[in-house]
């Protein structure tokens, strides 16, 4: 039992801060939000940084690394509201690296670390909400060629990505497919989400694809997993940067002549929101070390942190609009970009209520971090 | 980063727990695992038993005959202790004073003292607060005045938990009006036999006196009893909270309360209605959350490293758990845990309890009975002034 990050982890978070700071400021992402939410070129530098191959083994041209790893990069992406769908990457090049056959990996990984290939995971429904195992989308087999038909809505750069990770029917069964973006039979619609970055609306009209498994539906809770655990990491970082934020404005913004940070009732606010920000925290790692935990107790407790991340990103995005009063809910300053992405990440990969559920529906008569 | 104990940790957990197995009466267990009223016999016995093996003083150094454990053993013998249902150790002698007898007092203090708390023998009290200082714990009354070799002690002291069992007291009292009021208190160590104390019970909200109003006299109490120096008490009152961390958040038993409520639910049919069971789930996400908090605490205080100053977090989230499973129990049972039978809730007794199950008989008591949690200990609201100091300056 041990929470240090090694020094190999803390140079890496440098590297990564170092960027944010430094190349990431505040202008250039509404630059990018301005342009359609998507900027080709930030991606690029993340490329460069080594990030887009984290999770590829270096064989492919990546670097290896392991969800503690990821976990770290995503801390510092999040306390700049990076819009760059770094989570994305580090799913499908995950699912790819498990799943696929070795020519799909060999076409598609390399490419992928280098930041050339993006690859997005289209795998929501209109009717299906957060429910993985509902799936409308059908794919057909004819002399070993694939095709598949359905519509994926809210796909993250959906409209940008070079392919989808899509789960579709095959004969009754859940399967994971590759499907190209260039591909005929495929039509994108983008457009901003509430947070500023890309999606799109995806339609697959017999669209050609490729089979990564026909074990679709464990490979598309393992892929969203590994999606939960990313977008806690990076609303670790989200919270604590609006937190800071938070508190350096309390300590400077006066009224009835002292600083506001002087009351009683907004101090114990600010003390809830440490309180939401470190059991977030800690359920952030929780998250991440349970990744590679067997199936039924990674579900578990990917749905137990995602509750509490929910939960603590609702509260500190609330709180922090509030502390600030007028100032926050203005375009113009940066806490309602916070906040704003607090509320989109818990929309992504199942909300809090439906966590809930799932924390619910999964119970046993013992509870604890091991159990 | 890694979740996993070492197998040296995994190792001293299950020679704890077969040790815990083979030597805590059942008798016991089932009184704790049921909330059943526990005697001060029960608590006593259980103390002498690990009063034998060395381990009452569990968090001692092997200096003063205690077995020397990490702060993650420390943690290890809790949960196995409060997962096989052993009553809680009454950490007044053992984990609150002795630590300060340890760190300030002399060697004829510590030879006096530290072996009837490690035996379990003696049953501490402790005397801080009083009826006009409660979280303003520095604004103390009870005065010492030095008169010759003996100090002699006039005031009161309340909310002494057990202190109806109590031999021994140690007190924070007032030696001088000089300065800061922190500055004028010192720790005393007060035999309760002494003539001119009282104690008088205070029976609480759910029938039990669990607490005492303790009056002195002009108690005459030898100045060999004063620990360290004249107006430091506070300061040595201070290292004990620094002393009481992962404890305080209480989580192992919580994870045994957690089971106890789910039994509940399902034998009073709630367990399967998704709107009590999502409010079971949102505990379970509480419990665990706290867990990994206690966690990085212990890993912190292992390694040195990214130290984390959240005793504050663990009190106040610990104490609101405490209060959540025991309303949910009590709403479990709803009407049937209304019948107030006060005898219902001692071991064996054979009337005909009218809440369908004896099981329901201690719930409303128990959820009566913890709102003290979010009260004792520096109150929740002080505790969110000190989380408020840390971050916000």
């Amino acid at each position: 039992m041990d929470f240090d990050f090694s020094e190999d982890q803390e140079q890496l978070r440098d590297a990564v801060r170092k960027w944010v700071d430094k190349g990431y400021d505040f202008d250039r992402r509404r630059a990018a939000v301005a342009a359609g939410g998507f900027d080709r070129a930030a991606y690029t530098e993340l490329a460069e940084l080594g990030l887009t191959g984290l999770y590829v083994s270096e064989d492919h041209g990546g670097m290896g690394m392991g969800p503690t790893e990821a976990m770290v990069t995503l801390e510092e992406l999040g306390r700049g509201i990076v819009l760059e769908p770094l989570t994305q990457t580090l799913i499908t090049s995950a699912t790819l690296q498990t799943h696929a056959p070795a020519a799909l990996q060999a076409a598609w990984l390399p490419r992928m670390a280098a930041g050339e290939a993006i690859v997005v995971l289209a795998h929501q429904e209109r009717a299906a909400r957060y429910q993985l195992s509902r799936c409308a989308a059908q794919a057909s087999e004819s002399g070993g060629a694939w095709t598949v038909s359905g519509t994926k809505s809210v796909v993250a750069v959906g409209d940008q990505a070079n392919a989808f990770v899509v789960p579709a029917m095959a004969q009754g069964q859940m399967a994971l497919f590759l499907v190209e973006r260039s591909a005929s039979g495929v039509s994108t619609q983008g457009y901003v989400t509430q947070d500023g970055s890309r999606a799109a609306e995806v339609v697959l009209s017999q669209a050609p694809a490729q089979l990564i498994t026909l074990n679709g539906l464990s490979a598309l809770e393992e892929a969203v997993d590994i999606g939960i655990a990313s977008v806690c990491a990076e609303a670790v970082g989200v919270m604590d940067k609006t937190l800071a934020i938070t508190i350096d404005y309390m300590n400077t913004r006066k009224q009835f002549g002292v600083p506001i940070a002087s009351f009683q009732a907004l101090r114990h606010r600010v003390s809830d929101m440490k309180m939401q920000l470190e059991l977030a925290r800690s359920m952030s790692y929780y998250a991440t070390l349970k990744l590679h935990a067997p199936a039924d107790e990674r579900r578990r407790a990917l749905a137990r942190a995602k509750y509490q991340l929910g939960v603590s990103m609702r509260f500190i995005g609330q709180q922090a609009v509030q502390l600030h009063g007028g100032i926050a809910v203005t375009d113009e300053y940066i806490v309602s970009h916070y906040f704003k992405k607090l509320t989109q990440l818990d929309m992504t990969f199942g909300d809090t209520l439906h966590q809930l559920g799932e924390v619910s529906a999964r119970m046993q008569e013992t509870a604890g971090v091991f159990a | 980063m890694d979740l996993a104990f070492t197998p040296e940790e995994l190792a001293f957990r299950d020679e704890v727990r077969t040790w815990v197995k083979a030597n805590l009466p059942t008798e016991l267990s089932h009184k704790v695992h049921n909330a059943m009223r526990l005697t001060r016999e029960d608590m006593q016995a259980w103390a002498r038993i690990l009063g034998k093996k060395g381990w009452l003083g569990y968090g001692w150094p092997q200096q003063f005959g205690g077995p020397g454990w990490t702060a993650v053993q420390k943690h290890l013998f809790e949960e196995e202790c409060a997962l096989a249902g052993a009553p809680r150790v009454v950490p007044f002698g053992p984990v609150m004073v002795a630590p300060v007898i340890m760190a300030f007092g002399n060697a004829e203090q510590q030879q006096r003292f530290l072996p009837g708390i490690a035996s379990g023998e003696v049953w501490w009290s402790q005397g801080y607060s009083e009826p006009g200082s409660g979280s303003d714990l520095a604004s103390l009354k009870t005065r010492a005045e030095r008169k010759g070799d003996k100090y002699i002690v006039n005031g009161q002291k309340t909310w002494t938990t057990l202190g109806q069992y109590g031999e021994w007291i140690f007190c924070l009292v007032r030696t001088s009006n000089e300065g800061k009021p922190q500055t004028g208190i010192s720790f005393l160590l007060i035999d309760m036999k002494s003539p001119g104390i009282t104690v008088r019970p205070i029976k609480l909200l759910d029938g039990e006196c669990e607490v005492n109003e303790v009056w002195f006299d002009n108690v005459e109490v030898p100045a060999n009893n004063l620990i360290g120096e004249e107006n430091k008490g506070w300061n040595y009152a201070k290292h004990l909270l620094a002393h009481e961390r992962t404890n305080i958040a209480d989580v192992n038993r919580a994870k045994r309360e957690l089971e106890r409520l789910k039994r509940i639910a399902k034998a009073e049919g709630v367990y399967d209605d998704l709107r009590f069971r999502d409010e079971i789930a949102k505990l379970e996400v509480d419990i665990v959350a706290l867990e990994m908090l206690v966690l990085r605490v212990l890993s912190a205080e292992k390694s040195g490293k990214n130290s984390l100053d959240i005793a504050g977090l663990l009190k106040i989230k610990g104490s609101e758990i405490q209060q959540r499973y025991s309303e949910l129990m009590m709403q479990a049972a709803g009407p049937f845990a209304l019948p107030y039978i006060f005898e219902a809730m001692e071991a064996g007794w054979q009337g005909n309890f009218p809440g369908g199950t004896l099981a329901n008989a201690p719930l409303a008591a128990n959820y009566f009975n913890m709102r003290k949690t979010t009260i004792y200990g520096g109150s929740n609201e002080v505790q969110r002034n000190i989380v408020a100091q840390t971050v916000l300056g």
